[in-house]
């Protein structure tokens, strides 16, 4: 954090982020003083169990919602400063999404779903990208199938193609395997670490999956909100 | 990628979703609905309004009912006109006909076109034919039997038919063809004779000139016209039967409305479900860095290209629909009537936009502000309070939009109260359906049972399904039983010897010789009755006027003149409610202060008269009032001695005010009677209208037959429009359908794995749609009756009748509309093979 190497720069940073939610029985509290930097290329695994905050977790730092308190920096920017609409502004071709139920949309073939978020930050050769990061998950010939006509895993490839598209600075994945089948979800996780290896993208999944987290740089191990230091790497 | 065109993309990708069709058909039908009315409505309005002085024949118009011998000094162009009926007479066949004197100056403004030959456009001709001759309706020679060219007798004379009036000023078509119009000459019409003191006719007195001369003269005129004479302007005569015209034109309006309404809601319940569906693309789209502005765009482009294609589509549609309804109702004048206007055009897609707006805004605003925090977590976010804001601002536009068509305050509340009533009786009785529903599914077993099941499990969607399908079908039934029933109940009432025709204008002379015709013929006849033509003008030496409330002063027995009669004997079909009946008392008595004119009518202030009960009720008139009448250019006071009901629909002659003999005796009347004709004594009538030319044969079984078919007209053309409401009903029901269609799809997946075959599905599908067919087309029914028998009840004082067979076809055509539009909206759920469907729910 001290090195002006902009790789060393976190990309993601929170300090003391605590999130809580009124409930019918009074105020829960979901996730409890983390403290956390992910610096730039780096891989980081969430681990815990179902209700840790996770989930919670991976969609504050992706700035999808607000924290209760503590601070929040992505890509250098104050999220407790920015609106929703600012936050939607930094997301915008820098950050990409996979996520457990895939989140194609129906009416759009499968070129279409990669073709979207390009389309979206303005990409001139958006197209030509879109065929690109087709081929490079192997679904070429699929390229005119809606969701509907794909197996999960193919859904799946497409959802990583769509992330992958923009070169992202950082992807989040939120139980990327969470949908598939052991083999499925291995071919999956060899997928997603070798177009993150090869973009040096930022990738910050929520797994429970062993296997998949052994594969990340670190890891962080959620029990009732709070950061399991001792499982920490 | 900028978000409109990214909106324009999703949607060409989406085109094929079942809640944009709905949408976009229910859109097509309320817009549909509204630009067929308005665009027949505009082209009518614009029909008077183009014609401007040419509508009225000259600048002003002086229409009376006496000749009017002085004017004021004045240098204008002028043309003056009788007109009368009579009868006129080819061989054995004879026709009542509306005549037209005309001197040669006349129009003064407009044109008259005259033809050789009937239905062609003919040729820009004076009115006034040749020496010898007369111009006719091209209706009256297929009733004469006759052709340009032939003879007929009017009167004592005959002409020789010289040509078809094609056009003439303030016609816009031959919709009535009672009477149909002849001109003659009117230096030929003494000849005829057919005129008679106390015969009913209008001096027409047309002037033409400058704005300034036309306003002095104008200005003259007035103080000297008492209330039977009445002056029109060029615009004010336009203005009139304008007035008149767009009173019908906003009711017709309304029930285009009440189409546009239906289909909000079915709009409306497609928007929700579509917001449903994209929650999740919307959250994607603000995960992908979408801004709430950016959704904004995209769906308000998506919103309105539909709106403005759907909106573009219900106007090609209502420009076809106009010309068919226009074709109904004024097949002569389709031709002559100006092409398409462009306002209509805009108010039909002002209501299209503002009715989607309203009904899809809600929906809308929740989808922009979808938490992206949705990809993560499936929650709904809450109705924002900005969407409420929208529900009113939209409940308020669609308000504006009944305002705007209504016109007035009064019209509104009345429309939007029995809206909201007949809403609420109608989610009442759908809910009391249900529960009915709800035995015989207790009772059922099989798919039946299931399909029941469905029904009630839907609440909500039911009470909207059946609620919007019984309105449809219960104001089409109800339009079919006014046509038919009404006319048939009151035709059926009538004895078989009631009076069919109707021999008006008997002269005094004529009189004895009338009955002795008569009497050879062995026709039954109402006795003679006198009748002379007079106007009410005061109570108490009060004028009439002000003695009454300021709305009851327009009254229609006020403004034009009464036919008064003298009789000993109190009518049959009369009854004496209070008072004594004067019997052969005499006497009358001239008003005090009225320039004394030749004495005709004897005094007598204690001299009584019977005023029918209606008249004695609207003019707050009682036993012992003294009332002036003006006669001519006399005046008479008499005392009411009695208030009688009358019964109107016996088909004798009747009257609102009997005098004593003695007081009006020795004024010029001619006589009316009434007479009944059997099918073989009809071969008689010739002979008499030869025999008596003067006296006007009126057949009151043709007069009822063209009433019947100018009401036919008018309610086929109404039917027309509730067809779109029929439409926007099964709109509904697709949209409710639609909206369910997620969680059937899972029942069905459930169930089919669970072992339910095909059929079982499908004959569940088929009794849950008959079900709510057959009940919607029972509540109609019920409905349907309950309001003729009021109408016919409290309206027409007739029998209350039922109709059987309303019973059996409402429930079918509901059973057979809400089972094809539900089948084939549901049907794809019991083909999906069960793994499919359940990959596409997971």
């Amino acid at each position: 954090m001290t090195s002006s190497d902009p790789a060393q720069f976190p990309v993601v940073a929170a300090r003391a982020l605590t999130q809580r939610v009124n409930t019918s029985d009074g105020p829960l509290l979901i996730l409890s003083d983390v403290e956390l930097a992910v610096k730039a290329g780096e891989t980081l695994a969430i681990t815990g169990a179902s209700g840790s905050g996770k989930s919670t977790l991976l969609g504050l730092l992706a700035g999808l919602d607000q924290p209760s308190s503590g601070e929040l920096f992505l890509l250098g920017q104050n999220l407790n400063t920015l609106d929703e609409d600012a936050r939607a502004r930094l997301r915008a071709g820098r950050i990409g999404f996979v996520f457990q139920s895939f989140q194609l949309l129906p009416a759009l073939t499968a070129l279409e779903n990669i073709l979207l978020p390009l389309e979206l930050a303005g990409r001139a050769d958006a197209r030509e990208r879109a065929s690109h990061w087709l081929e490079r998950v192997g679904l070429t010939a699929r390229s005119g199938h809606t969701p509907r006509q794909l197996s999960g895993g193919e859904q799946q490839r497409i959802a990583l193609a769509r992330a992958f598209a923009t070169d992202p600075e950082i992807v989040f994945a939120d139980e990327p395997t969470g949908n598939l089948d052991a083999e499925t979800g291995a071919r999956i996780i060899d997928l997603l670490f070798e177009l993150n290896a090869s973009a040096h993208t930022t990738l910050i999944l929520v797994t429970h999956d062993e296997a998949l987290a052994a594969r990340c740089q670190r890891r962080i191990h959620l029990v009732a909100g709070h950061v399991n230091k001792a499982a920490a790497a | 990628m900028n978000f409109a065109r990214l909106g324009l993309w999703l949607l060409r990708r989406e085109r094929a979703s079942g809640e944009w069709r709905v949408l976009l058909l229910a859109l097509i039908i309320g817009v549909g609905s509204v630009a067929t009315t308005g665009f027949l409505g505009d082209r009518l309005k614009r029909a008077m309004s183009e014609q401007g002085a040419g509508f009225l024949g000259a600048d002003l118009l002086v229409s009376s009912p006496r000749p009017i011998a002085g004017w004021p000094q004045h240098t204008l162009a002028t043309s003056s006109a009788i007109e009368f009926t009579s009868m006129v007479a080819k061989d054995d066949a004879f026709q009542l006909a509306t005549l037209r004197a005309v001197d040669a100056a006349y129009p003064l403004r407009g044109s008259v076109r005259i033809a050789a030959r009937p239905f062609e456009p003919g040729t820009v001709r004076p009115a006034q034919p040749p020496h010898g001759s007369v111009y006719v309706d091209a209706s009256l020679l297929p009733l004469l039997n006759a052709q340009v060219g032939d003879r007929v007798q009017i009167g004592e004379t005959r002409f020789s038919i010289a040509g078809v009036v094609a056009e003439e000023p303030g016609q816009l078509g031959g919709v009535f063809g009672l009477a149909p119009r002849v001109f003659l000459r009117a230096d030929e019409m003494a000849a005829t004779r057919v005129l008679q003191p106390g015969s009913r006719v209008s001096y027409l007195y047309q002037f033409a000139g400058e704005a300034k001369p036309l306003a002095a003269f104008s200005a003259a005129l007035k103080p000297t016209l008492d209330r039977t004479q009445r002056l029109i302007g060029s615009r004010e005569g336009v203005e009139t039967v304008r007035g008149a015209f767009a009173n019908a034109d906003r009711y017709i309006q309304l029930t285009a409305l009440i189409s546009l309404l239906l289909s909000v809601a079915a709009i409306a319940i497609a928007a929700h479900r579509h917001a449903l569906r994209h929650y999740d693309q919307a959250a994607l789209l603000r995960c992908m860095g979408a801004t709430t502005a950016q959704l904004r765009t995209l769906y308000s482009v998506q919103l309105l290209t539909l709106g403005l294609l759907g909106s573009l589509l219900g106007v090609a549609i209502g420009a076809a629909m106009q010309q068919v309804l226009a074709l109904m109702v004024l097949p002569d004048a389709v031709t002559r009537l100006p092409a398409l206007g462009i306002a209509p055009i805009g108010v039909a897609l002002v209501s299209g936009l503002l009715a989607l707006a309203g009904a899809s805004l809600p929906a809308l605003m929740r989808l922009i502000r979808v938490s992206p925090l949705r990809v993560l977590r499936r929650e709904l976010p809450p109705l924002p309070l900005a969407a409420w804001i929208s529900v009113g601002a939209s409940a308020t536009a669609l308000l504006a939009l009944v305002t705007w068509v209504a016109g007035d305050a009064k019209l509104v509340a009345v429309f939007v109260g029995a809206l909201a009533g007949l809403t609420g009786v109608l989610i009442l009785l759908a809910r009391l359906a249900l529960l009915g529903g709800q035995a015989v599914q207790k009772l059922s077993h099989g798919p039946l049972r299931f399909g029941l099941a469905q029904l009630l499990r839907h609440r909500f969607d039911s009470t909207v399904q059946l609620g919007a399908f019984t309105l449809a079908l219960f104001l089409i039934a109800l339009l079919a039983l006014v046509r038919s029933d009404l006319v048939d109940s009151w035709r059926a009432q009538l004895p078989p010897d009631a009076p069919n025709y109707f021999l008006v204008n008997i002269a005094p002379q004529q009189q004895a010789d009338v009955a002795a015709f008569l009497r050879q013929h062995q026709l039954q006849a109402s006795a003679l009755y006198p009748m002379v033509r007079g106007r009410l003008v005061s109570k108490n030496g009060s004028p009439i006027a002000t003695t009454l409330p300021p709305e009851a002063r327009n009254n229609a027995s006020l403004r034009r003149e009464l036919n008064l009669t003298w009789t000993a004997t109190l009518p049959a079909n009369n009854a004496v409610l209070a008072g004594h009946w004067h019997g052969n008392q005499r006497g009358a008595a001239p008003v005090k202060g009225t320039p004394a004119g030749t004495p005709l009518l004897r005094s007598d202030p204690s001299a009584a008269i019977s005023v029918e009960s209606g008249m004695a009720e609207q003019l707050n008139l009682t036993i012992g009032d003294t009332l002036g009448f003006q006669i001519g250019d006399q005046m008479l006071s008499a005392r009411i001695g009695s208030i009688r009901s009358v019964k109107w629909d016996s088909m004798q002659p009747n009257f609102f005010v009997i005098f004593a003999p003695g007081q009006l005796d020795a004024l010029p009347a001619s006589s009316i009677a009434s007479v009944h004709v059997s099918a073989n004594q009809a071969s008689v009538l010739p002979g008499f209208v030869k025999a008596f030319p003067g006296i006007t044969v009126l057949a009151l079984d043709k007069v009822i037959a063209n009433i019947e078919a100018v009401f036919a007209q008018v309610i086929g053309a109404i039917q027309l429009l509730l067809g779109f409401l029929l439409a926007a009903g099964m709109a509904v029901v697709v949209a409710t359908l639609l909206a369910s269609l997620d969680a059937r799809q899972q029942e069905a997946v459930l169930l089919r794995t669970l072992g339910a075959q095909r059929a079982y599905l499908a004959k569940s599908l088929w009794s849950e749609f008959i079900a709510l067919g057959l009940l919607a087309g029972l509540l109609a029914s019920a409905c349907a009756e309950i309001a003729m028998a009021l109408i016919a009840h409290r309206l027409f004082e007739l029998p209350v009748r039922l109709h059987p067979w309303l019973w059996l076809v409402l429930p079918a055509a509901g059973a057979l509309l809400v089972g094809l539009s539900g089948w084939l909206t549901t049907r794809h759920i019991t083909r999906v093979p069960p793994m499919q469907s359940i990959r596409a729910l997971s």
